[in-house]
Order: C-alpha cells, then sequence, then structure tokens
C-alpha cells in the first residue's frame, strides 16, 4: 500500500505503482518536474493529488496515465512497466486500463454524446453495435440516456462533463484519472459531477483526482501533496466522497510524512 | 481501428466543414471535367473522321508535288506540275488501276431550269472512278470527256426539285461563263469521298477534268494557276482536244497577255490520284511506286519541275489520317498537359486544406490518442479524409467531363465515344491526388505529441 516496494504479490492490488520516479525536462536548463517520487494507487481506491502550479501534478498525471515515460524510476499501470513498452504498446494500454476526465471535458465537438463515449471502444476495434449499447447504458448511469444524439455543444457544462466521465469508464479501465474535473463548472454542478464520481468510486472505480481545490480533494480518501517534484505528505482522510463529515484538518493526526 | 469507421469518421469532418470541403474539391473537379472532356472530344473527333474512310477509298493513293519540307495535311505547299500525258502513262501501269487528276473548279452558281443556287466551292473535276460505283445511289459514274456529273445528295437537294438522274443542268463558272453537264448519277452521302475534299458534309458536284478542268485552265489563259513556271507555251490546242464541243471560254479572253488557251495534254494537276488494284498493301504500295518512279524519271512532263525543291508526295487515306490524328493527339495531349496543371493545383489545395485541418483539429487529435488511438488510426484518419475530398472531386468530375463532352460530340455532330479507360484512369488520379496530398499532413497528424496536442488552445 505504500509508495515504496510493491512487488509482484501485490500487483493484483495495486493499479498503478510509481518506484523513484523522476522526470526531467530540457529547457534551456534541466528542470526536475518530478524528483523522486514513490506512490501506490491501490485497485478501488480514491485519491486526490494536491500542489501549487508547477509543483508536479501534470508531470505525474501523464506519467499515470501512460502518455509519458519517466527519466528514471518505473511506473507500472496495471502490471506493466510504463517504461518498457514501444510507444504502440503505450497507447493500447492507454486506451483500454486508463479513462481520462479533463477540466475543459475534451469531447470530440462534431460527435453526439453517445459517439464521444464510444470513442474509445472504436480505437479498439469493437463492433459499432456493442459499442453502441455500451455507450448507451454508460450515459444512463451518468443520467444522459436523453442526451445520447446531442452534440457537446448543445449539452451544459454539467453535462460535458458527465459524457467525458461516462467515456472514460467505457473500457472499464483499471484507473480513471481526472484533472481538475469540476474546474469549470458552477458551485452545484460540480457537487453534482462530484457525487457522481463518488458514486462510481461505491461501484469499484479506481479514481485519481488532480485539483487544487481542497474541498474537491476533500471528497477522496486520501490526499497526496507534491511540492516542487516531490511528495510533501499524504493525507489520509475518513470515508470518501462524504461531504458531510468533512476531514480532519490538513495538518491533523492522520497525516504521514513521506520521506 | 477499421477501415470503414476510419472513413465514416472522415467523412464526418468533412461534412463539418461543407464549405471548405467543396471549395477544395472543385480543383480536382475542374481538373478532372477538363481532361475528360477534352478526351472523349477527342475521341469522337477521331472516330468521326476514322469511320469515314470507306474500304474502296482504301486503294487509292492520293499524290501532290510540294518541297519536302513542308508540313501539313493533303495539299499543302501543293504546285501543279503532273500533265495530262503523264497520268495517261500511269493509268497504262500494271500496277495502277486507274489514274486521274483531282481540281475544284471555281463555279458561282448551279442552275437547274430557271432555279439558280449559288454554289461558291464544291465542285470538283476528276476521274470517273472517284465516285466509287458502290457510293453512288442511283445513275452511273460520268464518263471521261463528256458533259456529265455526279451529284451528291445535298447539292441535288438544293433545288426545289429534287434534280435527278437525266436532268440537265448548268454550272456557271467563276468567269461568269456557263456550261452544261447531264446528271448521271447521285450518290449517297453527303460526306467527302477523300481526303483532298475534307470529310464534312456539304453539297458537292463531280464532273469529269476533261472537259470542265481543261476549260477552266483555257479560261485563264494558264495551264497551272500559280505554277512554278511562267505563262505556257502551249497555245491554241484546246480546239484540238477532240471531246470538247463548245469552248465558251476561248471566246472570252479578257487579258491582253492572256493569248491562248491549253492543249489538255498539257494541263498540269494539282493533285492526282492513283488506284492500286486492291487495297493489299503491297498492290498500294507497287502502285504507288509505280507512279513516283514514273514521275521523277526524265520521261515524265512532271519531272521538269521536280528536284530538291518539289517532291511528289503520295499518300493513302489512311496515311494522310494518321497525320491528322497526329495533329489531334498533339493538341490533346497539349490540352490534357494544361489540365493537369489544374490537377496539380488542387491536390495543392487538398494538402492546404488538410493541414490547416490537422492544426486546427491538434486538440482532437490529442484526445483521440489520449483514449487509444495508435498513430495509424489517426494517419488513417487525415488520409481517409484527403482520399474522399480526391475521390469525390474525381468521380464529379469525371460525370461532369462525360457532360461536358457529350454536348460538345453533340454540338459539332460527332458520333459520341466514351474512352471508359480515361474514366478509370480518372478516378486512379482522384485516389493517387488524395494520397499523395493527404500523406504529409495526415503523417503531422499521426506524430502530434498527445501532452502537447491536449494542452493546444
Amino acid at each position: 500500500m505504500t509508495g515504496s516496494g510493491a512487488g509482484t504479490e501485490a500487483d493484483e492490488a495495486t493499479a498503478v505503482s510509481l518506484e523513484d520516479v523522476r522526470k526531467t525536462y530540457q529547457l534551456g536548463e534541466p528542470v526536475h518536474a518530478l524528483d523522486g517520487v514513490d506512490l501506490s494507487i491501490p485497485r478501488g481506491s480514491y485519491t486526490a493529488i494536491m500542489g501549487p502550479s508547477g509543483s508536479g501534478k501534470s508531470t505525474l498525471m501523464n506519467l499515470v496515465g501512460c502518455l509519458d515515460t519517466p527519466t528514471e524510476g518505473t511506473v507500472v499501470v496495471d502490471g506493466a512497466d510504463v517504461a518498457a513498452l514501444t510507444d504502440r504498446e503505450r497507447t493500447a494500454l492507454r486506451g483500454t486500463t486508463v479513462g481520462f476526465v479533463f477540466q475543459t471535458f475534451n469531447l470530440m465537438p462534431r460527435l453526439t454524446a453517445l459517439e464521444n463515449v464510444a470513442l474509445p471502444q472504436l480505437f479498439q476495434g469493437v463492433d459499432r453495435g456493442e459499442r453502441r449499447e455500451r455507450a448507451r447504458d454508460l450515459l444512463e448511469r451518468v443520467g444522459l440516456g436523453d442526451r445520447t444524439d446531442h452534440l457537446p455543444k448543445e449539452l451544459s457544462g454539467g453535462q460535458r462533463q458527465r459524457v467525458a466521465l461516462a467515456r472514460a469508464l467505457v473500457n472499464d479501465p483499471a484507473i480513471v484519472l481526472a484533472d481538475e474535473p469540476s474546474g469549470n463548472l458552477d458551485t452545484e454542478t460540480e457537487a453534482e459531477v462530484l457525487d457522481l464520481f463518488g458514486e462510481f468510486h461505491d461501484a469499484g472505480t479506481t479514481l485519481v483526482v488532480v485539483t487544487h481545490e481542497r474541498h474537491v480533494a476533500e471528497r477522496a480518501e486520501r490526499i497526496v501533496h507534491l511540492l516542487d517534484g516531490r511528495i510533501e505528505r499524504i493525507e489520509e482522510l475518513g470515508s470518501a466522497g462524504d461531504p458531510g463529515e468533512p476531514a480532519e484538518p490538513a495538518d491533523g493526526g492522520r497525516e504521514r510524512e513521506d520521506r | 481501428m477499421k477501415p470503414l469507421e476510419s472513413l465514416r469518421l472522415s467523412w464526418r469532418s468533412i461534412r463539418g466543414h461543407k464549405l471548405r470541403s467543396a471549395l477544395t474539391t472543385l480543383g480536382i473537379v475542374i481538373g478532372i471535367a477538363a481532361v475528360i472532356a477534352f478526351v472523349t472530344l477527342g475521341a469522337s473527333l477521331q472516330a468521326g473522321i476514322v469511320g469515314d474512310i470507306s474500304p474502296d477509298d482504301q486503294r487509292n493513293v492520293y499524290g501532290w508535288a510540294a518541297d519536302p519540307d513542308t508540313e501539313g495535311g493533303p495539299l499543302a505547299g501543293a504546285q501543279p506540275v503532273v500533265s495530262g500525258d503523264d497520268l495517261e502513262t500511269i493509268e497504262d501501269f500494271e500496277a495502277v488501276d486507274a489514274a486521274y487528276g483531282y481540281a475544284p473548279i471555281q463555279s458561282q452558281a448551279i442552275s437547274n431550269g430557271d432555279e439558280r443556287v449559288a454554289q461558291g466551292d464544291g465542285v470538283i473535276a476528276t476521274g470517273p472512278s472517284y465516285v466509287r460505283e458502290d457510293s453512288l445511289r442511283e445513275g452511273r459514274q460520268f464518263e471521261q470527256g463528256e458533259r456529265e456529273a455526279v451529284l451528291n445528295p445535298a447539292a441535288a437537294g438544293r433545288f426545289e426539285d429534287n434534280v435527278s438522274v437525266g436532268d440537265e443542268i448548268a454550272i456557271t463558272t467563276l468567269g461568269g461563263q456557263s456550261t452544261t453537264a447531264e446528271v448521271v448519277g447521285i450518290t449517297d452521302s453527303n460526306e467527302g469521298l477523300s481526303p483532298f475534299e475534307g470529310f464534312e458534309s456539304s453539297p458537292r458536284l463531280y464532273v469529269p477534268t476533261d472537259p470542265y478542268y481543261l476549260e477552266q485552265a483555257d479560261a485563264a489563259g494558264l495551264d497551272g494557276g500559280e505554277g512554278p513556271i511562267g505563262p505556257s507555251e502551249g497555245a491554241d490546242g484546246v480546239a484540238a482536244n477532240g471531246s470538247e464541243e463548245t469552248n465558251e471560254a476561248a471566246g472570252s479572253e479578257r487579258t491582253g497577255e492572256t493569248n491562248a488557251g491549253t492543249d489538255g495534254s498539257d494541263v498540269r494537276f494539282l493533285a492526282v490520284v492513283v488506284e492500286a488494284p486492291s487495297a493489299d498493301s503491297t498492290d498500294v504500295d507497287a502502285a504507288r511506286e509505280a507512279a513516283v518512279d514514273y514521275l521523277e524519271s526524265d520521261d515524265s512532263d512532271a519531272s521538269e519541275f521536280l528536284g530538291d525543291e518539289l517532291a511528289m508526295t503520295f499518300q493513302t487515306s489512311a496515311e494522310l489520317l494518321q497525320q491528322l490524328e497526329d495533329v489531334l493527339e498533339l493538341l490533346q495531349s497539349f490540352i490534357v498537359g494544361i489540365a493537369a496543371i489544374s490537377l496539380l493545383v488542387g491536390s495543392i489545395g487538398i494538402a492546404n486544406i488538410m493541414l490547416v485541418s490537422v492544426t486546427e483539429r491538434t486538440r482532437e487529435i490529442g484526445i483521440m490518442k489520449a483514449v487509444g488511438a495508435q498513430n495509424r488510426d489517426v494517419l488513417g484518419l487525415f488520409l481517409a479524409e484527403a482520399v474522399i475530398l480526391g475521390m469525390v472531386g474525381a468521380i464529379l468530375g469525371t460525370a461532369l467531363g462525360l457532360v461536358a463532352g457529350y454536348l460538345g460530340a453533340w454540338y459539332v455532330d460527332l458520333p459520341l465515344v466514351y474512352p471508359y479507360e480515361y474514366v478509370a484512369l480518372a478516378v486512379a488520379v482522384g485516389l493517387l491526388v488524395g494520397i499523395l496530398s493527404g500523406l504529409y499532413p495526415a503523417w503531422r497528424a499521426a506524430r502530434t505529441d498527445p501532452i502537447d496536442a491536449l494542452r493546444y488552445e
């Protein structure tokens, strides 16, 4: 469960594990976006990642989401070492084991809600009929059963984010990554969408939410605080997804220094 | 990702930008349509001309004397050098069935009884077998030395009461003299009988060179029009030509220097026709060789003028047509070349639009890659889009080109020939243009980094 030492026997229970991960960008001078990160994300967990701009949140996202490879260290996603994969294998892994939810929704503008949800399966070669059935199911689960044929521009922000969530779930991924999922939503819609996240977590989905909003992070089981490319501390919270029971303050007893 | 799905998704993006896609396609449409239209017209034109050679015509060799360097069709740069005596000699050769001159009569009008119609050209003086037996609808061939004529249906139909076999018509020459002819035959077609006439339909009269051409030469007071010699030494000999009953021209000399008619045997012909016994190419070549050998030998009258500057050309209809076809083909290649430039511009247009499209949809590419699209999926999508644009352009262009070609052929009154191999070619070109112009933009799209693409605003 802790960051270090995720052995093979732990793979079954671990969706993602990072070991001493470093990511360095060469922008004139080397920039250490991640500087030795150990983290393990158990299956079915709900993790929030917090940190100021430039703390390495996005880089961590990209690594966990198989969009990028680490400069050093290992990232194991659903049992596969990302750095050892070819581009094509990495893309295939991303398509089947990772679901993305973005701040700006990132739906395909000319595809209907249903087609957007079905898009990941299109690239997996799933049959059209099967794809549409699965997408319709998921849209119903996120409460958009009556909006399947609408284009993104015909949907509200909250509805769009629910379509995006449905899309992230369509391949039954090992992990769903949400980058500021409520950043573009008003308070009320935000609550609705986050409630939905909670529901899917309860149903067994592994969630990682990147945010800089404390109240969004508090819905998770634990909060990973990043600072300057390192994990500053990991804050364990009570039952996830229940805003009615505020967690302990950030400097409370359950926080734990990581290195 | 399945190819059908790529096509479906690409078709979506194309329909998402209707005007842009339509304008992009237009370049290809115009290029392909131009090629198809001109090729259709060219093929129809060729069929129209080649289809007119009758098998019998194929044993004829058409000859004229011209500077060997002269380029062009029948009679280009021709000078009158072959005399009547020459023709008689050639006709006696074993390899030759018949030899006779060919000359247009400069006429003004034709009258049938009181009715008079203008006829500026289309009166042709030649030998009897020039009008072949099988091309006569009724009557017979005219005879040399008789005042007889064969008309084609268009000429016969110009009078209120159609002229028929047995009627007597009068031909008014350019000089104003009138000469009579008995109609002895009507042909079955209004098209020209040889490359000398051209093959287009028009009213025509065929008359024997003797007396009509001889009279004309006499009336002009020259024995060869603009021949390389001055006024001939021949004089006062017309009456000696036994078959001539009247020589109106003889009494109507208008210029002082022209003081004489010409001896029939000394009249020079601009063009001659030599008939081989059969259409077999060895026979045709033998007849041609016999004629050329004789004319170039010192025995002939023609040899007087022949030399480095002037040589006899003998060609069959097929050979003459080949020259015409060569010219047509050259013209067609030229136009197709211009159309190909339009295609090139069109494909640059597609490439340009695809590049814009790739940039514009960077974020979409990022999304697709994030949710598991492989590089080749993205490549396939954009390539499919370019290929659809090219193919749609090619198909529309082909349809438009065929319609334009059809209208053109119909307007010029040609038999319509669709060049099907070019239709297949056009579609292939559309495919190729799509692939070539889409390859680089699609490759750029495929290698877009998803992280950058997702950040792209």
